[in-house]
């Protein structure tokens, strides 16, 4: 069990709102948010740059699937909104960035949500997170390596070095270096080897060693 | 209201556990045990499927209860929460699930309500679909590229940034032939190699030569 994949953190949430009216309230600040007279209010979450994706989903009783006329039917008098975010850093990074950087926004995220304690002070808004998380029993990131911003900055120099290589494959060697510097100059916020994230859990460092102790033995 | 992003999508379910299932144990503790001692990283199930960006499984037994004065209510039902963050529409991507992790679908969704009906990728496609719920609102702080175009990109960054490093003073000359050799040794334009390996913990074995 763990919420870590490499460098991505999976946090997960739920957390109750109060009735009908309350959760269309809701949606209709997430609908607001998608449209251009809100979607300043995300700035942040696109400044902080630490996620890779994120989602909300806003769930009633009659909402929950239902296979079987075996099956009870869920009976709520709340709603319940789903948080899932895919995000790099530890779990304090993460919590406290957007604590400090977007408090308005998580504010209005979290809108009227049973027990919101408002995103400041930030002890209350710890403990609301951790009473409210639920833990991950698999998780898998495609790239455990790399970071969200690693990930934009590969398709920026993918993209230039691939025109590079196209457009100088005839140039005589003086204009493919003084082209080559341009390029380097046009890449240096994006150059940057990556490598296994630094341990951000000592749990999921003691499952790594007992593995490797594990394979030692078998072999 | 969407689960789409770009060329971005959000899938979540919420499948219903059955109440029994005729073993010592139940359902829920069951597929912990299994989920809990799946392969994880290069040797994820989840890492063969195409385009899948992140992935996660976990039970939800119950909603939280936020204490006194506010209400105390359960759920009826204990859930396997599955979501995926991929590139592309969802039903290509069950299909190549289905084709690529079918053992994994079949031992962790086995105590799921409806999953007795599951024969193919065509039925398990149904019945995911039954088990979705719509997202509220989804947010993309990274690319919506295909996966093999985004782990080409990470395969090229990495291998520029140590060319860049280690070819610094050479004459115009050298450094273009340099570079041509890294570009026929790189092969930007090919998708399948050489490239990262999807869920690579490890330098040492991230590249698909």
């Amino acid at each position: 069990m763990s919420n870590l994949a490499g460098k991505a953190n999976a946090m997960t949430l739920i957390t109750p709102i109060d009735g009908q009216v309350m959760a269309l309230i809701n949606k209709g600040i997430f609908f607001f948010l998608g449209t251009r007279f809100l979607k300043h209010k995300l700035n942040g979450l696109l400044t902080l740059s630490m996620i890779h994706y994120a989602r909300w989903v806003i769930l009633s009783a009659r909402d929950f699937p239902r296979l079987s006329a075996a099956q009870p039917a869920e009976e709520l008098d709340y709603s319940y909104m789903l948080f899932f975010s895919n995000f790099n850093g530890s779990w304090a990074q993460y919590v406290d960035s957007f604590s400090v950087a977007i408090p308005d926004g998580l504010d209005g995220l979290w809108w009227r949500n049973v027990g919101w304690p408002h995103s400041v002070p930030e002890e209350p808004f710890h403990r609301y997170v951790t009473d409210n998380q639920l833990w991950t029993s698999h998780y898998h990131s495609a790239y455990p390596m790399a970071a969200s911003n690693d990930i934009k900055s590969a398709k920026v120099v993918k993209d230039q070095l691939r025109a590079f290589a196209r457009d100088t494959e005839r140039d005589e060697p003086n204009a493919f270096l003084e082209r080559y510097n341009r390029l380097l100059k046009s890449l240096q916020h994006d150059l940057g080897r990556m490598a296994p994230t630094p341990i951000v859990s000592l749990a999921t460092q003691a499952v790594d060693e007992r593995r490797r102790a594990d394979a030692h033995l078998k072999a | 209201m969407s689960n789409e992003n770009g060329n971005a999508y959000a899938l979540t379910t919420l499948c219903p556990l059955m109440a029994v299932c005729g073993q010592d144990a139940s359902p829920a503790a069951l597929i912990r045990d299994r989920l809990h001692i799946v392969n994880t990283g290069a040797w994820s199930p989840l890492a063969k499927v195409p385009n899948v960006y992140f992935s996660r499984l976990l039970i939800l037994d119950d909603v939280v209860y936020q204490s006194k004065p506010h209400r105390l209510e359960h759920l009826k039902s204990q859930y396997l929460v599955f979501e995926a963050s991929l590139h592309g529409k969802l039903g290509p991507f069950l299909e190549g699930m289905w084709q690529c992790a079918e053992p994994f679908i079949r031992s962790m969704w086995e105590f799921c309500v409806g999953f007795s009906e599951v024969r193919d990728a065509r039925t398990f496609t149904a019945f995911i679909e039954k088990c979705q719920v719509k997202t509220t609102f989804f947010f993309n702080g990274s690319t919506d590229e295909p996966l093999a175009e985004q782990l080409k990109s990470l395969y090229l960054k990495q291998e520029f940034s140590k060319f860049a490093y280690d070819h610094q003073g050479l004459s115009a000359k050298e450094l273009q032939a340099a570079f041509k050799a890294f570009i026929a040794r790189v092969e930007p334009e090919n998708l399948a190699r050489p490239t990262w390996r999807a869920g690579a913990t490890d330098l040492s074995n991230v590249v698909i030569p």
